[in-house]
């Protein structure tokens, strides 16, 4: 039996966390320890903008012992992620930098959504559990540091998911420099945390109840799981937060085990989930006690294909982009006619371009994106749908990809600019940009196959004979305004991948 | 939570002070001695425990008390005593014991020895020729080098005498021919001392490094004539101080404190401050003096002078001082008869037979180990196998007292050394065993192990073996957890049990105690450990109230616990809150007890008894009825509030049935005892079982009768064996193999 180890690193604002798995296809995924390790970045980078240099040396010893941990179980492979509190320094990229050169540990920095995409991974890891209860509405509530992700599902579907700076750590800040007696904390938290609440409901619920809460985070988990507890209804959650409002940490500490630091984050974050509760009118919460590492290794699992996904991820990625283009108020009807031929097109092509499943999601998400920016300006389209793209988080893509899909529909609209004109410094790299170009190519050639907006091709038919892409259109119809706009774009088409795109329209019913 | 108890079970009259409950324990020892119907050479080693008992006893408990009495400090004890008045109590009950032991000594054993033959001779004049003739030669070439004096002027200040160190003392009057001589006049003299009476002060450590008992040569080896170092360097004295005449010698010996409390906060390098206490510890202040018996009084008063003690703080000592000595005594050739021949030796595991696969073995179930009526080889073993196996990736272990030489040490170093990622966590601030403790830890980093020196403010008494073994289904964990230390030596004397498993839960718990003891947090939850000082009291508490609401609901509350001390408030009012309810409370407490029994209303459902005997009683085993279906556990925790709240310590639950009834047998049958426990009385005295009517039951002797049944039981019989059996009838058995 082939038994992978694996080890899981979350550089956490509150925790640096390490787990090492054993993941077989026989036995799936198993925690064989778990290391975790307090220090607060967080407070560093949320007051400081840095992290301070004692608390990079302790990063570097712990770093160093996970190494020698990771060596004693032969891990074979590890991945190390850093979370908001590297990714808000001002200086992180130098502190990753240092932390590798020191210890020879890489760390990726994850997008807050690339984080909590893989946070909902690890819930979606249990299985039948989760399956059980996205059923019904539901929301995953991701407690962080800095911020809370609010995932929202219907009909077992991922639908929208989006970033509140509700975060733990953040309240607890704020509420020290407001100096607030504990008799005013609840109050006082249940405010801060209702000014974001209303503009969400307003936005995004509607008169919509979620009857089921997941959630996540390091301090009511950890508690529910310490007392056996792990689905509770609303009425007993407000009972234990109500229970804990004058009781101080050293009560809380002898009567539940909990220590007195950790105290007035679990009480935070009992208040803003009471909050949520009577906003959301959930009725059921469920914790599971996963944490990021559990994402990281399911994600490992599933990209090695040492397991079967569980659950179609991409789905969820795609129906979130959906409801992006939904709420722009986008076309649907277009959008999935230029999401078709791009995709027949990227299939077709696929030998001449050689890219993958990832980018052809990309290619999907930019093409039911690419019209975004109407919603604000017809005249800057190109720009507006840009910036639309990169200010909403779309759970499970990375910056880069967020960056490439923003660019592709750009590109799709304005000249395209190429890698050695760009006049701003920019985070791509040559290899992302080159995937720009490719995806812009396609879309393009889709858009221009629908110029007119009236979905005239009943049919297409793609193949590639020798260095031509021959584009076989069933339409009844007059197709002058494509063939007329089909040129320009052949050209860049042809620029990038060296084949002529050659347009045949068969008439008929 | 821990459960709501009632404060009418928190009355101080309800409680017995905590060392004069010790002080009980010391006397139950001391009955041992007094207890005919025990051979004659262990009834001298128990006097010898109870003198080395007291030592102890004096230097922690009795030191602490005169901290807390300096520091002003008021708050009563559980049983609603002050400092002074518990000091008080302890120094005469101290003074009352002491009379007992040299009564023992003198009326009861050193009669008995001379009628084996064994004479303890007090002095010179009881010498032949032949003897004071081989002592002469002895002190002059042995004993003479080794000695140093050491007198007392204006210019030699009092010198430092070192704790527990057996002295004689002697005044002085210098010779009237003599020269300057190595002592000043010294022109103002002491109190105690008359003016124109120029007596000085003298000392002399007995050596240590010299045996204190001497057998005299002899031709009868039925017979033995041995002397005090002591009493030959006490004969010979005027040739320590040749220009003086000994006006007066006599013994003394003194304690000073020995507790101490780090402040591991402030300390830089833990490491480098038990050094720094270790060396102060020879400055501590005296709190105790023994001189003997008939001691000159100038001498006495030198002495009280100096080290600044009361009338109370000096025990007049008819005999020998320091008769920890006894167990040197009971090591003379030729009598062996006198000595404990009933213990069998440790025996084999049956689940763990000679060369056997000690994983394989452990993956078909748990075992429990009963030492040490059963061998501790196989802890050894586990470990020595886990070195050499190319399959095992890391051993953890915590070491807390380990033996001179021990396998255990030698093994995680070997393991370090075939590149095994071995952790050690070595508790320096195991009492009395630091230097030892420190040595072992340096040890072992040069092997390359990854060595803890132990948690800030904790001390970790906890008994954990880990080995992480990487098998052909996955990682296996293999876990050993005691009730005794991981010492090779002790587990031959203390009775304690060990579980080794591998099972999952427990495997992961132990990883995670590991990374707690390694400075990383603690695991969100905890399968089947129970950690002090993390949730342990309050679990513990809440196993009580169950057997209390039980009771409440009709049914049978049950508890019977084992352990070596019970002095935890409230676990002592929680035991009387589901006592008065009607769980019966059966507890075996080796040693202090501040529980009292037979309160009416209170603890009248409780019995207590102490088993002193030829073993000493350590395995701690908690058994909760609950409803018919017992939770059985063990563990390194006493109920006591240092090892709820200030110590790390693991009570793990017993699972597997072959476990749990090995553990309730253990209970039942130290419960049925009837030669070896003592029943504690509702005036906080014990008395023996009386066995009228009953059976002779010595619980220690029948577990070692019953662990060499099963281990000759497991053995393979004869025909099972690979042995040739010679035949006797070479033609006849020839000829039917022909014919066959």
């Amino acid at each position: 039996m082939a038994i992978h180890m694996f080890a899981a690193i979350d550089v956490g604002s509150y925790e640096l966390d390490m787990k090492i798995y054993e993941v077989s296809r026989a036995k799936g995924i198993r925690t064989v320890d778990h290391i975790m390790h307090r220090i607060d970045l967080g407070s560093d980078t949320y007051t400081t903008g840095r992290i301070a240099r004692r608390h990079v040396q302790e990063v570097v010893r712990v770093l160093r012992d996970f190494k020698r941990i990771m060596k004693t179980y032969r891990v074979e492979e590890y991945k190390a992620y850093g979370t908001s509190a590297i990714r808000e320094t001002d200086n992180s990229s130098l502190i990753l930098s240092q932390l590798e050169q020191e210890t020879g540990i890489h760390i990726d920095v994850l997008s807050n959504s690339e984080q909590r995409f893989l946070d909902y991974k690890s819930v979606a890891s249990r299985g039948e559990a989760f399956n059980k209860i996205i059923k019904d509405t539901c929301a995953i509530v991701d407690v962080g540091g800095g911020s809370m992700q609010i995932s929202m599902f219907d009909e077992d579907r991922l639908v929208s998911t989006q970033n509140l700076r509700l975060g733990v750590l953040r309240m607890h800040a704020q509420l020290s420099r407001i100096d607030a007696r504990s008799s005013q904390a609840q109050a006082l938290i249940e405010e801060l945390a209702n000014s974001q609440l209303e503009v969400y409901q307003k936005l995004y619920l509607g008169q919509k109840k979620i009857h089921n809460l997941i959630i996540v985070d390091d301090y009511i988990s950890s508690f529910m799981l310490q007392h056996g507890i792990e689905y509770i209804s609303s009425e007993d959650f407000g009972k234990y937060v109500d229970g804990a409002q004058y009781a101080s940490g050293s009560v809380y500490e002898r009567q539940y085990g909990i220590s007195t630091e950790s105290f007035p984050l679990l009480y935070i974050t009992g208040v803003m989930i009471k909050a949520i509760i009577k906003a959301f009118g959930a009725e059921m919460i469920w914790a599971p006690g996963v944490t990021l590492c559990d994402g990281i290794v399911y994600e490992y699992a599933e990209k090695k294909k040492i397991l079967p996904p569980s659950h179609n991820f991409e789905d969820d990625i795609f129906a979130c982009a959906r409801n992006i283009s939904k709420r722009y108020q986008g076309s649907l009807t277009r959008s999935r006619t230029i999401e078709k031929i791009s995709l027949e097109i990227f299939d077709a092509t696929k030998k001449v371009h050689g890219m993958g499943s990832r980018e052809r999601l990309l290619l999907r998400i930019a093409a039911t994106l690419h019209d975004c920016g109407k919603y604000i300006s017809m005249m800057n389209l190109a720009e507006c749908s840009y910036n639309i793209i990169m200010s909403t988080e779309i759970i499970g893509l990375s910056h880069i990809e967020r960056e490439i899909v923003a660019n592709v529909v750009r590109y799709n609209h304005e000249d395209f600019v190429y890698y050695e004109e760009q006049e701003l410094a920019s985070d791509l790299d040559r290899e992302s940009y080159l995937t720009i170009t490719r995806l812009t190519a396609i879309l393009r050639l889709a858009n221009g196959l629908d110029r007119s907006h009236k979905q005239k091709f009943s049919d297409i038919r793609i193949s590639l004979k020798e260095d031509r892409m021959i584009i076989n259109v069933k339409a009844g119809v007059d197709i002058t305004l494509e063939k007329g706009m089909f040129d320009g774009r052949a050209e860049f088409f042809e620029e990038v991948f060296g084949i002529i795109p050659v347009i045949r329209q068969k008439t008929g019913v | 939570m821990a459960p709501a108890i009632s404060d009418k079970f928190r009355n101080p009259a309800y409680y017995m002070n905590r060392e004069l409950s010790w002080l009980q324990f010391d006397l139950r020892c001391l009955s041992e001695a007094r207890n005919r119907e025990n051979p004659l050479f262990e009834r001298l080693n128990f006097l010898s425990i109870t003198a080395s008992n007291l030592d102890e006893f004096f230097m922690v408990r009795v030191a602490s008390l005169l901290d807390m009495l300096n520091a002003d400090y008021k708050k009563k004890d559980i049983a609603g005593m002050t400092c002074q008045e518990q000091l008080t109590a302890i120094l005469k009950e101290t003074h009352r014991f002491v009379d007992l032991q040299y009564s023992t000594l003198n009326r009861s054993l050193l009669p008995a020895l001379d009628q084996e033959g064994i004479v303890l001779i007090d002095s010179y004049k009881e010498l032949s020729k032949s003897e004071k003739a081989f002592l002469s030669e002895f002190f002059e070439t042995e004993v003479y080098p080794v000695v140093t004096p050491m007198a007392v002027d204006s210019s030699r200040p009092f010198p430092l005498i070192q704790n527990r160190s057996l002295n004689l003392g002697a005044m002085l009057s210098r010779k009237k021919d003599a020269g300057p001589g190595i002592l000043n006049r010294d022109k103002n003299p002491k109190k105690g001392q008359k003016k124109g009476q120029p007596l000085e002060f003298a000392t002399v450590q007995i050596p240590s490094v010299l045996p204190r008992v001497i057998r005299l040569p002899g031709k009868e080896e039925s017979k033995a004539r041995v002397i005090l170092l002591e009493t030959i360097i006490r004969e010979n004295i005027e040739s320590l101080f040749l220009n003086y005449d000994v006006v007066c010698v006599a013994p003394y010996r003194i304690m000073r404190s020995a507790d101490m409390d780090i402040d591991e906060d402030e300390a830089e390098d833990l490491l480098k401050e038990i050094e720094k206490q270790l060396k102060k510890r020879r400055h501590g202040d005296a709190i105790r003096l023994e001189v003997a018996s008939g001691i000159d009084k100038r001498l006495l008063q030198v002495l009280k002078d100096e080290l600044e003690l009361s009338d109370e703080e000096i025990f007049y000592i008819d005999g020998p001082l320091d008769l920890t000595f006894l167990s040197k005594v009971r090591k003379l050739e030729g009598f062996d008869h006198l000595s404990e021949h009933r213990y069998l030796p440790p025996q084999e595991v049956p689940e763990l037979p000679d060369g056997c696969d000690i994983f394989e073995q452990i993956r078909k179930g748990d075992i429990l180990l009963h030492h040490p009526y059963q061998t501790f080889r196989p802890v050894v073993d586990l470990v020595a196998r886990a070195a050499a196996d190319p399959d095992v990736l890391a051993i953890k272990q915590t070491l807390y007292r380990v033996s001179g030489n021990s396998p255990i040490v030698a093994a995680l170093a070997k393991a370090a050394d075939n590149g095994k990622q071995v952790t050690v966590l070595v508790e320096l601030k195991a009492r009395f065993d630091e230097e030892n403790n420190i040595g072992w830890a340096r040890m072992l980093e040069k092997a390359g192990c990854h060595v803890i020196y132990g948690l800030a403010h904790l001390k970790t008494h906890s008994k954990i073996t880990l080995i992480v073994r990487r098998e052909e289904d996955g990682i296996r964990r293999y876990v050993h957890l005691g009730t005794g230390n991981y010492n090779d030596t002790t587990a031959r004397l203390y009775t304690d049990v060990g579980l080794l498993t591998c099972k999952e839960p427990y495997g992961e718990d132990a990883t995670a105690v590991f990374n707690m003891l390694s400075g990383y947090s603690e695991p969100r939850t905890w399968n089947r450990l129970l950690l002090a000082p993390l949730w342990l009291k309050n679990r513990f508490l809440e196993l009580i109230a169950r057997e209390k609401e039980f009771a409440l609901h009709g049914e049978e509350g049950r508890i019977t616990a084992k352990m070596n001390s019970l002095c935890d408030q409230d676990i002592i009012a929680a035991l009387y809150d589901a006592a008065s309810a009607g769980v019966k409370i059966d507890l075996i407490i080796r040693g202090i007890c501040c529980l009292k029994t037979g309160i009416p209303g209170v603890s009248e459902n409780i019995t207590v008894r102490s088993i002193v005997g030829n073993f000493l009683e350590h395995s701690r085993i908690f058994m909760f009825n609950n409803g018919g279906k017992p939770e059985i556990y063990a563990g390194s925790a006493d109920w006591m509030p240092r090892n709820l709240d200030r110590r790390v310590e693991i009570v793990f639950p017993l699972e597997d049935e072959a476990v749990r009834e090995k553990a309730k047998h253990i209970l039942e049958l130290e419960l049925a005892d009837t030669m070896q426990a003592h029943i504690l009385q509702p005036d906080g005295t014990y008395e023996k079982v009386d066995r009228r009517g009953k059976d002779k039951i010595n619980s220690q002797l029948i577990f070692g009768q019953e662990a060499a049944e099963a281990a000759k039981a497991a053995r393979p019989k004869p025909q099972e064996m690979r042995i040739f059996i010679p035949m006797e009838h070479h033609e006849e058995e020839g000829a039917k193999e022909d014919a066959e």
